[in-house]
């Protein structure tokens, strides 16, 4: 999907109820390509922004597209669809599916779109893939081969910035990923990331409170800047 | 898509071994037990309905006719009373009847029932789809003191052709009265039918007399004594316990059965083998149904506790629904998951369930057929077996439901965002 916005919004408004407003963003837009820090404390609307670009959650009022497609336009099982195949997640903490190893996490997303499907098995099969991305995060063999429970929180974010990069998709959003860990992995792994994110052409949305990870990206954002609403909630 | 789904429920279901397990397990005992009782209640409705054809008529003292049908064809209980031999020899020669066979009932060897009877017994009783009784070995009585035993009783006791046997008055185990003065020697053992025939000890009615009479009417006795031949059909006994009768036509049966009820000489009970049975079925078919119920309520506390343990699972698993709408998943696949998990473990549960019930019932039917008579069937797979999985599994996937739902609404309402 080429366009020249992974997200482009204006005018939004959203509240979990009718009656409430969380979100009042006048403008707010991350280039194809792009990487962007999105800086925010708690409370500042944050989980509310990425859950109506995930498409999980309906704007209430104003314009939402990503990578081109208007969202409000969009069933809530099209805007599934869409998510499966256009967007990478990775949370803060408890990333992997307990049941699953390592690699069928990975290979999740997959299971779900055939268009990332396809675009992950443009150069082999599926596994393989998965491995690639796996190794280029720094994940050997060995580690791959356990179960997704036995992996340190550090390991696990890898698995997760894996299963979002699989498949290419065109925006990555990562949900403060590195909150739970040291210093020297967290540098390590906001790197790899990027890189990853480079080499795939996905955007990434890095999305945190602590304003010292901003020095990793070209462009950050204040969300109580952009978000009228933000002194609302508490 | 949904294959993917049927696999993430596999794997989901197989991690959480143990509180999986513990749901089947609770689901298998239900199937076996609901089904125990099934097989059992037709085992013994087949092994019934087999145990005596081609008797047109079965005649006896007044009573009512389960309770004849019970004591002269099933050997349970006992005689309410006797009927005269002349009354015997009146059916016998009545018009249209082609054969009569007499019994007497009333005594015990070592724990198996006598039945005084003669030869006719052994080529006229049919049992199954109209088999005859077959010699496995000797062969039907030879003079009065012939006794024919039943394949059970000859593996249970270890009689052989030649083998001594004493009788005793009554039918208790132990017995106060053994008639050692008359030792008999078994002339046949007849070959297994799963019929109470295995567990009779046949003998003439010469003997039963004799039992009874022992020393007070002994000329009597003495002048049978006197003129023995090889058939036996002379004898004479004062009474008997019930006539087996063949009719030449079907359709004489009624008039006959009529006749015996109104006989005026003696008060005689006639029933048609068939139709005392559906009787029987109709008395026994209300603590059938009852054993039914609970055992199907059995089978629904087994299915509720599916519901139970997926629900106190859900909170746990709040993440994982929330991983799953992120990488793409629909609510509709949350949905249909924990469906499927509900569905697998029912399904698990009937499948261990059925495939126990069969196997206590390969290991014990020997048993039962051998000590209760019972015929438990095959131990295969039977058509009630199938409906009974497939309706769990239906019903193991609506327990479902009811999980699956809060599950859905769960993930609706976290969206991308639970921080546990």
């Amino acid at each position: 999907m080429t366009t020249e916005f992974a997200i482009q919004i204006g005018q939004l408004e959203f509240g979990w109820k009718p009656d409430q407003t969380l979100l009042d963003i006048d403008r707010f837009e991350l280039a194809a390509g792009e990487s962007v820090f999105l800086v925010g404390p708690s409370g500042s609307g944050k989980s509310s922004l990425l859950a109506v670009i995930a498409g999980i959650a309906p704007a209430s009022a104003g314009e939402i597209a990503i990578l081109g497609q208007d969202m409000t336009a969009l069933s809530p099982a099209r805007r599934d669809a869409f998510r499966a195949d256009n967007l990478g997640v990775i949370f803060q903490l408890f990333n992997l599916v307990p049941y699953l190893s390592p690699l069928d996490n990975v290979m999740l997303p997959c299971r779900f779109s055939k268009a990332r499907r396809d675009r992950a098995t443009r150069n082999g099969s599926l596994r393989s893939e998965a491995e690639r991305l796996l190794n280029s995060l720094g994940l050997d063999a060995a580690t791959i081969s356990r179960a997704s429970t036995e992996l340190s929180v550090g390991q696990q974010q890898r698995v997760a910035a894996a299963r979002a990069l699989i498949g290419a998709p065109g925006l990555i959003i990562a949900d403060e990923p590195t909150s739970a860990l040291d210093s020297s992995s967290r540098d390590n792994f906001i790197e790899l990331l990027q890189g990853e994110c480079e080499a795939a052409n996905s955007a990434l949305l890095f999305v945190s409170h602590d304003e010292a990870l901003g020095r990793f990206f070209d462009r950050h954002v204040d969300l109580v800047d952009i978000n009228r609403a933000g002194s609302v909630v508490a | 898509m949904n294959s993917a789904i049927f696999n993430l429920a596999y794997k989901s279901v197989t991690n959480r071994l143990f509180t999986v397990g513990l749901t089947v397990l609770a689901i298998a005992m239900s199937v076996t037990l609901f089904l125990g009782v099934d097989k059992i209640r037709t085992g013994a409705r087949e092994s019934f309905s087999t145990t005596i054809s081609g008797t047109d008529l079965i005649v006896g003292a007044r009573s009512g006719s389960i309770n004849l049908l019970l004591y002269s064809v099933f050997r349970i209980g006992d005689p309410t009373g006797a009927m005269s031999w002349e009354s015997y020899e009146q059916i016998a020669g009545a018009p249209g009847v082609e054969w009569a066979v007499p019994i007497s009932l009333g005594d015990s060897h070592r724990g198996y029932r006598v039945v005084g009877t003669n030869n006719t017994y052994f080529e006229r009783y049919r049992y199954g789809r109209d088999l005859p009784l077959q010699f496995a070995a000797g062969e039907a009585f030879a003079d009065a003191e012939g006794v024919v035993i039943g394949a059970q009783v000859a593996s249970d006791l270890g009689y052989e052709i030649g083998s001594e046997v004493s009788l005793s008055h009554g039918i208790g185990e132990v017995s106060f009265a053994e008639h050692d003065d008359h030792p008999l020697l078994v002339t046949g053992i007849l070959r297994p039918t799963g019929t109470p025939v295995d567990r009779s000890v046949h003998v003439t009615l010469e003997i039963i007399d004799r039992i009874h009479d022992d020393g007070a009417h002994d000329d009597d006795g003495h002048e049978e004594d006197g003129h023995e031949d090889a058939d036996h059909h002379q004898h004479e006994p004062e009474q008997i316990t019930a006539v087996f009768i063949g009719m030449e036509q079907p359709t004489l049966v009624l008039r006959l059965q009529r006749q015996v009820n109104t006989y005026p000489e003696e008060a005689l009970s006639a029933i048609i083998p068939g139709v005392a049975l559906m009787q029987l079925w109709e008395v026994v078919g209300a603590g059938e149904a009852a054993f039914g119920a609970i055992s199907a309520f059995v089978i629904l506390v087994g299915l509720i506790s599916i519901a139970t343990s997926l629900s106190a699972s859900l909170n746990e698993r709040r993440r994982e629904m929330a991983i799953l709408r992120a990488v793409g998943a629909r609510p509709g696949h949350v949905f249909t998951l924990l469906i499927s998990e509900a569905a697998a473990i029912a399904a698990a549960g009937a499948f261990a369930g059925i495939v126990l019930i069969n196997l206590v019932f390969v290991m014990i039917a020997g048993l039962v057929q051998s000590r209760y008579g019972l015929a438990l069937g095959s131990g295969g797979l039977s058509p009630t077996d199938m409906v009974t999985g497939v309706v769990v599994v239906t019903a193991g996937a609506l327990m479902g439901v009811l999980p699956a739902r809060r599950a859905l609404k769960n993930a609706l309402a976290d969206g991308l965002t639970i921080k546990l």
